[in-house]
């Protein structure tokens, strides 16, 4: 078990101006469970072959522990590696592939045998262990992928979009198993994905990486009740946040006929930029349905309602604004009483509920005080 | 998709209540007339190639079993095994069995090793790598008359060839005047023949091996550096299990060709100094001793020969393999 640093580690591939992971500075603890999201391309991926040893570190360092393993080589670094193709070896058995490392370091055969064995129980693949990997379906080879990683007791899991290759409901049930098995083995893990779900559901922490740099680290729900900046706001969370540019009239800030009022700190916070808007966000959940006659209500016409039996997702547009309506465009994302529906086409009022706005600095993108 | 299976099947289980599948009554007759009329274009390449490939075989097959002689005319007729029993009782003819296993076992295992080295070479990244392969390859695109005729004269030669030129060049660096110059193809007949035609198919194993190496998963290989293997182990776990089929298809290709050379022998030695292997024997028999019997029984000797090669080779490898995955 160990700690897992990352000291402004970058990574700027050859025939390349720009880092494809700039100056990454991440502090993982022993046993924690941290999620690398970001849209693809960001550089998650690349963050995590770092910490493997399949791509070089050009500047900066990583440690693990209290090992500089920047350049070690990965057989060297004491790390286990999940793929998203799960990379099994497609002529030894499922036995063979999860025992191969043990046999590499010459850990005797009976030693082999026990370990596989126990790494197989936790994953319901005795029945398999003498199949090859072809023979196998999906989500058996997931769990063989995972059980040649636990059988080695590595210092680190690191797991890259593990469960991409699977089904909707199979990934949902092989997320809490992987989240369990994480607890009870306490290692410490990293673990890269684009969905974000998954990074809210699994991670102790969450990163959120953007174009190779490092948006926000911080617990998930802290990421999604407090986003550092506009760019965070909007990836996490699903449906994702409104986010619109709105004037500033009389310390208000005003699209159309919606009004917010705002904080003397955020205004406070604004006039220091000589802001004349401010970009606001608010979340699906944040709108109310009310009467045309409620202050701060803005007409929205209904387009689609997504009917998810829990919840309801209405999609409308904003009649007054087929212009200028910024990031937010056309689109308006509500999340409505999943028992009384608008109608598709219907014009309702929605109204922001009260302190649930989140402000952005219109020139940094940078959080403000609300 | 799968319910229609499981009908499928079901109907299988219970087969007297259901009526069968039915089939279009009129269409069948229609469509048997639309699939001829796809076929029968085909027909003409199809007759070629029986004529071309197909009847030389039963013509040999047949005179196999004749005595056949152009010299003895008149005693043209049904020999049963005899042709059979004297080629595989006479002397000449079971040493030139025997040549032919050597040569050709040597050769494949030889250029299936060199291949394999040069493809591992060819792997890697390296400025001027595709003039490197393309130069690489050159030696399987000569005629093999042509390559035998090189080797023959342009380097084993003792008067003027490149290898006793080398040695006189090299002694002559170190300030000696004698400098051996061996009649190589004298010396080692076998050995020369077996060196031009290794020459010759090295690139062709190198190239069929370096395509298996180049489909190997990148992603295996990067699990296999975390799972703690040297390249070695590398090697030895992954590349090599996974190059089974490969080298499994440049061995067998290698000894269906190599087991019918003549070209080599005829232009380096003649058959001579022990070097006749079967393909030249035939050829002997054949147009110099006009034993047309004879010649195509042991044709069809060599066919078999091939066939048996061919089993023997892929059933020994895939046995091996197996055991090596077994452990």
């Amino acid at each position: 078990m160990a700690s897992v640093t990352y000291d402004r580690a970058s990574r700027i591939y050859p025939g390349s101006e720009k880092p494809a992971v700039d100056a990454l500075d991440l502090q993982i603890a022993d046993g924690e469970f941290l999620v690398l999201v970001g849209p693809s391309g960001c550089g998650k991926s690349t963050s995590l072959r770092m910490l493997a040893g399949l791509e070089d570190i050009d500047r900066g360092a990583i440690r693990i522990g209290d090992r500089d393993v920047t350049h070690l080589k990965s057989k060297d670094r004491d790390i286990a590696m999940v793929f998203q193709s799960y990379a099994l070896y497609p002529h030894m058995t499922v036995g063979d592939n999860m025992g191969f490392a043990l046999k590499i370091a010459g850990v005797s055969k009976d030693e082999i045998t026990k370990r596989v064995a126990g790494a197989a129980k936790i994953l319901d693949l005795e029945p398999f262990l003498d199949r090859k990997p072809k023979a196998l379906s999906g989500g058996q080879r997931q769990r063989v992928a995972m059980g040649r990683a636990i059988v080695r007791s590595p210092q680190v899991f690191l797991m890259d979009e593990p469960l991409s290759n699977l089904d909707a409901k199979l990934r949902v049930q092989t997320r809490t198993q992987i989240a369990a098995l994480q607890r009870r083995l306490a290692t410490t893990t990293v673990y890269v994905t684009h969905d974000q779900v998954e990074a809210m559901t699994m991670g102790d922490r969450v990163a959120v990486l953007r174009a190779g740099i490092l948006e926000q680290c911080d617990t998930p729900l802290r990421l999604y009740q407090e986003p550092a900046n506009v760019f965070v706001a909007g990836f996490i969370g699903s449906p994702g946040m409104n986010i619109a540019d709105f004037r500033l009239e009389d310390g208000q800030a005003v699209l159309g006929r919606a009004r917010l009022p705002l904080t003397t700190a955020a205004l406070t916070a604004l006039s220091k930029e000589n802001a004349d808007h401010v970009v606001v966000g608010f979340r699906p959940e944040s709108l109310d349905l009310v009467t045309e006659q409620v202050a701060g209500a803005f007409p929205v016409d209904v387009g689609v309602v997504e009917e998810l039996g829990s919840d309801a997702f209405l999609h409308g547009s904003l009649p007054e604004l087929r212009q200028d309506a910024g990031p937010l465009g056309e689109t308006i994302v509500a999340r409505v009483d999943p028992a009384r529906p608008p109608a598709k086409g219907e014009r309702v009022y929605l109204r922001i509920q009260q302190g649930k706005e989140h402000l952005f600095s219109p020139s940094t993108g940078l959080r403000l005080p609300t | 998709m799968s319910t229609t299976l499981e009908a499928g099947r079901g109907r299988g289980q219970q087969p007297p209540t259901p009526p069968p599948p039915p089939s279009p009554p009129a269409g069948g007759a229609l469509r048997r007339s639309a699939d001829w009329a796809r076929r029968a274009p085909l027909l003409p390449a199809l007759v070629f190639t029986i004529i071309v490939t197909q009847l030389p075989f039963v013509v040999t097959l047949i005179v196999s079993f004749m005595d056949w002689n152009a010299y003895y005319p008149d005693e043209r007729g049904f020999a049963g095994l005899r042709n059979y029993a004297s080629v595989l009782t006479d002397v000449n003819m079971r040493r030139a069995i025997l040549v032919t296993v050597v040569l050709t076992a040597v050769v494949v295992l030889v250029s299936l090793l060199l291949g394999m080295g040069i493809a591992l070479l060819l792997d890697r990244k390296f400025r001027g790598r595709g003039v490197v392969r393309t130069m690489m390859i050159t030696p399987f695109l000569i005629v093999p008359v042509a390559a035998a005729l090189l080797w023959k004269h342009a380097l084993f030669n003792p008067e003027y060839g490149l290898l006793n030129g080398m040695l006189t060049t090299v002694w002559r660096l170190f300030g000696s005047d004698s400098p051996p110059q061996p009649d190589w193809i004298t010396a080692a007949p076998l050995v020369s023949v077996e060196v031009a035609l290794i020459w010759q198919w090295t690139p062709f194993m190198m190239l069929i091996l370096l395509a298996g190496l180049q489909s190997r998963p990148l992603d295996v290989i990067e699990a296999a550096h975390i799972d703690g293997a040297t390249n070695w182990q590398i090697f030895r776990y992954m590349t090599f299990p996974h190059l089974r089929r490969y080298l499994e298809l440049g061995g067998l290709l290698g000894s269906i060709y190599i087991v019918q050379n003549f070209d080599a022998v005829f232009t380096i030695t003649s058959g001579g100094l022990g070097t006749a292997n079967l393909p030249y024997v035939i050829y002997q028999t054949f147009y110099q001793a006009h034993d047309y019997g004879r010649a195509s029984a042991a044709g069809v000797v060599v066919v078999i020969g091939t066939i048996a090669i061919a089993t023997f080779a892929l059933r020994t490898v895939s046995t091996l393999f197996q055991e090596e995955n077994a452990r």
